[in-house]
């Protein structure tokens, strides 16, 4: 088991895993997001040659009404 | 006859495309999903500004806004809203790339949480770097002539100081400043962004000489949001037509309209 903080919420995880599996293992079904991994954007490109690990920490976010 | 002039038929470019409207309008705090719909269709606006935020596993809300958006068939400007530092702003403004499918980002760094302050210094920075890697930039400033010069020195076409505090509604603070910007840098393509509360605001930006206005509270915020984009659709480009028409010299003393000449119950000498 390792700990990644989520959208600012600590949780675990199985194992160290990529971003395609973390984002499968997290349940995000839904399209239309965007990940950041420690502060840096994560094209989905290369989703699955970016691997996660231990105190890592990923935002996911998604569209909304903005001025 | 009287010839009316179709205002619409006055486009111009920003950003790499032709436009007919110049008025930019935000996607937040209306009543429903449905009156911003109505709202953003009557303003006539072409570019809406939208953002990102966390999303949790299964929340389709985002995917439900994105679809209405998209309908609309308009520009979208994601902005980089609630960063706080360049490093933040350029994580985000990638992130809407991916998302968005647009080089559009409307860079918004806070540097002080009460007023909401752009930071000048992170705006540059961040600027500087997103123009490298294929952004246009939409930069949210102060009305500081020195801040655009540097923004103009790092490659943005595109500035855009406020009026006054986001969300204020107050106006043009200084408009004597935002004038300056405008003699300064005619090539660039000027938005007064943030602080507009009532239509006349709007016209008094474009009377300036500025390209365009982008607001959303005042819009959102009225009591009938519809009927006030409608509002703004027509003292934008009221505002822009004066402009264009070129308003009179202020003169410091009273000048009759009516003609002097002939003027009744008048004698040369006095009885």
């Amino acid at each position: 088991m390792i700990e990644i903080i989520l959208n600012g919420k600590r949780i675990t995880i199985d194992k160290e895993m990529n971003v395609k599996e973390v984002i499968k293992e997290l349940e995000y079904t839904q399209e239309g997001f965007a990940l950041a991994l420690n502060g840096t954007f994560v094209a989905i490109a290369t989703y699955e040659t970016t691997m996660i690990h231990d105190n890592d920490s990923i935002e996911i976010l998604a569209p909304v009404q903005g001025g | 006859m009287t010839k009316h002039m179709d205002t619409n038929s006055n486009s111009w470019e920003i950003g790499g495309k032709t436009l007919h409207s110049r008025l930019l309008i935000g996607s937040a705090l209306y009543p429903s999903p449905a009156n911003m719909e109505d709202a953003i269709k009557t303003s006539g606006s072409q570019i809406v500004t939208v953002a990102l935020r966390r999303q949790s596993a299964g929340d389709k809300a985002g995917g439900d806004f994105w679809n209405i958006i998209k309908s609309l068939g308009i520009e979208i400007l994601p902005n980089t809203a609630g960063c706080h530092s360049a490093k933040e702003a350029i994580t985000t403004a990638q992130m809407a790339r991916e998302v968005f499918g647009t080089n559009w980002i409307k860079l918004e760094v806070i540097g002080d949480q009460y007023n909401l302050q752009p930071d000048p210094f992170e705006t540059v920075k961040a600027s500087e770097v997103l123009i490298k890697e294929g952004f246009e930039v939409f930069p949210y400033t102060t009305d500081d002539l020195v801040v655009a010069k540097r923004l103009a020195d790092v490659g943005c076409k595109i500035i855009m100081p406020w009026g006054s505090m986001i969300g204020s509604g107050k106006g043009l603070m200084n408009p004597d400043n935002l004038l300056a910007i405008r003699k300064q840098f005619p090539e660039l393509k000027l938005i007064v962004d943030a602080g507009i509360g009532k239509p006349s605001h709007a016209t008094q930006a474009m009377e300036l000489g500025y390209d365009g206005v982008l607001l959303n509270s005042a819009i959102a915020l009225a009591h009938d949001p519809v009927k006030m984009a409608d509002a703004f659709r027509v003292a934008v480009e009221a505002g822009r037509l004066g402009y264009e028409a070129g308003t009179m010299q202020q003169r410091e003393f009273a000048s009759p309209s009516t003609p002097t000449i002939g003027t009744p119950f008048w004698h040369q000498f006095k009885d």
